[in-house]
């Protein structure tokens, strides 16, 4: 089977500060990474590819920088990859990105081979947003299944499991078809010495521009892109009074943490204030 | 599709400047190389500066001056001695192209881009799990399930030597010969840099301190000018007793703090935030940690990892001591080619060139800095000392003592014999 799996490149959580003037991202020397959610989704094509053969292509809309990312996806064993790069992408909301990647995959369809199945993770950690999986199948028009922890085939049949909070579903899912997979879903495997080699020697990427995938400037980057970010309110960090209670029991760990509530100014503020909306309910 | 190899003329184990000059010049001379680097985005996140001597790394790269990530070349050298808040500094000046100051990681990434432009395959991210021995002789390494074989590997793997270990060659890591370097980096910015010390443009500052900013514990501080952040720090000698002790680790951040805001440095670095920190071993005893020998059947041991470093105090040589034993290895790689192959024979060469190098002479000549860094001596009583005569000569309302006087006052208050000081002023000339 031929898979298509997403992959960001964002820059390190660990690290990122806030500019608390501006609020916004301190950019500058902040190491980038694979998001660590695509992780599991890569692991999850790998192991498919490892049962029923074929190849796993790892695609990526990004600046040129983001060769790093699909170099560390071909080490962990990803065939190729390919780098949707142009600077009339910049500045896109998710449905730009989305709609890119969806003419990616057509392309890929076209030129490359018929793509059975996208994975995706199941969201970024420098947005958060979770949209590109169910937009990228909603511009394919093909079935989609999120928080996905396994998928394989049953009698012919490709069989998906999804976790949610209590309980575990399983889909049959026609295919061609878009996963996106929980975050703990699978731990990746590391990366190996020979796929580095491989990389090195056959250089098994390809740069696509807009020169090749010819999309309408209305419909890509910061015009393709209606969603607008208004307003960011920078929340300060609470510093950490650190105290440590061993409580006899629950009632007296409740009992404690009102008691120390009420000894705090500004808690025992909210506290009442809470308390008393509460009664009003009543 | 073109076939994966999985034999290389030559294997380097690690990409720092012993691995990188090392691949360079071998992928130069024509041999395949295979360069080896556990690490993610080749240091660019630990961007600590340091003084590099320039002399020898432009034997390898003649374009140094004109190409490497230079931030400032080291026009004023300076040593303090420290008692409390007492200071004694003196301060050197020269126009001479002799050092720099760099992030090590930039200059690193610099001689690795050199190596891959020269041909080397470099395979980061990647962590050599083992050497491997076929017949007592190396024959390639072990990562994972790949093996890839070679005529010769070279291990530049740095101070933490697992793979030597691993295959016996050294023992454990000794802590009396290594010291734990903990470092600062304060974005201070360029003009800030440039009126506080005192430089010009370009200019650079190079500042060892002795005395109690490490609280009797052997070491001393540095700070160093980058382009618009001053590295400061301190290295700590480990020892045994000091591990033993257990008082190290809380040690350590109070120490480092202790310096930062010491009122006689503090100043330089008023308002800056601290943007980087971090730490790493060094080599404090280069004799003791060396290997027995350079060269094995099929290996060669460079940089670090070789014992290859020259600390003096006031002065550290890594660097430039890992890029020439790297050019050193891939001499005596050429040197087996031509005559007749990579066999043991030919390789032992290494060891020789290693031993009659200056960097073997020079670590040699000065192995008695060792035991005066590790000495109570220079850590506490000379800095005390120094200060006390200058405390004589200076701090004085109304009657100034007489330069002599002050300092027989001192040595008696210090209870340290007029013999003794010149006993061991000469060793310590001698010593360093
Ligand atoms: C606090 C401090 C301050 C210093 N200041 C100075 C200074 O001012 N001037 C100076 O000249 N020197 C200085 N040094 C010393 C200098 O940093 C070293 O001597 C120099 O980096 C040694 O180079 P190397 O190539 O031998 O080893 P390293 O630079 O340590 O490189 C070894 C490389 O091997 C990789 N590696 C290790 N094991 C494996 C494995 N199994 N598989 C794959 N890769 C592996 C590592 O990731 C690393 O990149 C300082 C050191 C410290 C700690």
């Amino acid at each position: 089977m031929r898979i298509v799996v997403g992959m960001k490149w964002v820059p390190g959580t660990t690290s990122v500060r806030i500019d608390p003037k501006t609020g916004t991202l301190i950019r500058e020397g902040v190491p980038s990474i694979v998001n660590p959610h695509d992780m599991p989704a890569v692991e999850l094509s790998l192991q498919l590819k490892d049962k029923y053969k074929g190849e796993v292509i790892a695609i990526s809309m990004a600046p040129p920088p983001a060769l790093k990312g699909l170099e560390y996806l071909i080490g962990m064993g990803v065939d190729r990859g390919i780098l949707v790069s142009d600077r009339a992408f910049a500045g896109a909301d998710t449905l730009a990105t989305s709609y890119v990647i969806a003419k990616t995959i057509e392309k890929i369809n076209r030129e490359i081979g018929k793509v059975d199945l996208v994975v995706f993770g199941q969201e970024t950690i420098d947005s958060s947003t979770a949209h590109i999986g169910a937009q990228t199948a909603s511009w394919l028009n093909w079935p989609y299944i999120y928080y996905v922890h396994d998928a394989k085939f049953v009698d012919s049949k490709f069989v998906v499991e999804r976790v949610l909070e209590d309980a575990v579903e399983e889909w049959e899912v026609e295919l061609p078809a878009i996963i996106a997979t929980h975050m703990k879903a699978l731990k990746p495997r590391p990366v190996r010495l020979i796929n580095k080699i491989r990389y090195k020697v056959e250089k098994p990427i390809m740069t696509w521009t807009n020169a090749e995938l010819k999309l309408d400037p209305r419909c890509i980057g910061l015009k393709g892109s209606p969603t607008i970010v208004s307003k960011t309110v920078n929340v300060p960090e609470v510093p950490r009074k650190k105290i440590v209670y061993t409580p006899k029991s629950g009632e007296d760990a409740a009992k404690w943490i009102i008691e120390t509530l009420m000894k705090d100014d500004k808690a025992s503020k909210v506290l009442m204030k809470y308390l008393s909306m509460e009664g009003e309910v009543q | 599709m073109a076939s994966i190899p999985t034999r290389f003329d030559v294997i380097v184990v690690g990409a720092g400047p012993a691995g990188s000059a090392a691949a360079y010049l071998l992928a130069k001379k024509g041999f395949s190389v295979l360069l080896v680097e556990r690490g993610k985005g080749l240091g660019d996140k630990n961007m600590f500066g340091g003084k590099v001597y320039a002399q020898p790394i432009r034997e390898v790269w003649p374009e140094l001056d004109k190409e490497a990530p230079i931030h400032r070349w080291v026009t004023k050298e300076r040593i303090s001695m420290v008692d409390g808040e007492k200071v004694f500094t003196v301060e050197y000046r020269t126009e001479k192209k002799v050092s720099f100051v760099t992030y090590l990681t930039q200059l690193t990434q610099w001689m690795i881009k050199k190596a891959e432009g020269a041909g080397a395959l470099l395979a980061s991210e990647v962590t050599v799990e083992e050497i491997l021995m076929k017949d007592n002789k190396v024959v390639g390494i072990r990562s994972g399930p790949d093996v890839i074989e070679a005529d010769a590997v070279i291990d530049a793997e740095g101070i933490n030597r697992l793979l030597l270990e691993r295959l016996g060659l050294v023992k454990k890591l000794d802590p009396d010969t290594v010291g734990l370097g903990v470092k600062e980096v304060l974005k201070v910015g360029e003009s800030n840099i440039e009126s506080r010390f005192g430089l010009d443009k370009k200019e650079g500052l190079a500042w060892a301190i002795v005395g109690d900013v490490t609280k009797g514990i052997p070491g001393g501080g540095f700070i160093y000018t980058n382009k618009d952040t001053v590295s400061m720090g301190l290295v700590l000698h480990l020892s045994k007793k000091l591990i033993d002790e257990g008082s190290f680790e809380s040690h350590v951040s109070s120490l480092i703090e202790g310096f930062r805001l010491h009122p006689y440095f503090k100043p330089y670095w008023k308002d800056a935030i601290i943007s980087e920190y971090g730490g790493h071993l060094t080599i404090t005893d280069a004799i003791k940690f060396a290997p027995s020998k350079f060269a094995y059947p099929g290996l060669l041991i460079a940089g670090d990892a070789a014992g290859l470093l020259l600390s003096l105090g006031y002065t550290f040589r890594g660097v430039d001591y890992a890029v020439y034993s790297g050019k050193l290895a891939a001499d005596a790689i050429e040197y087996a080619r031509n005559n007749g192959g990579v066999s043991y024979e030919n390789l032992q060469v290494y060891d020789d060139y290693i031993r009659k190098s200056f960097m073997y002479e020079e670590i040699m000549r000065h192995r008695g800095a060792i035991t005066l860094m590790n000495s109570f001596e220079l850590m506490s009583r000379y800095p005390k000392l120094l200060t006390k005569v200058m405390e004589k000569m200076f701090e004085a309302d109304y009657k100034h003592e007489v330069i002599y006087n002050s300092l027989i006052q001192a040595l008696k208050e210090e209870g340290i014999s007029p013999f003794n000081l010149i006993s061991q002023a000469f060793m310590m000339v001698k010593g360093i």
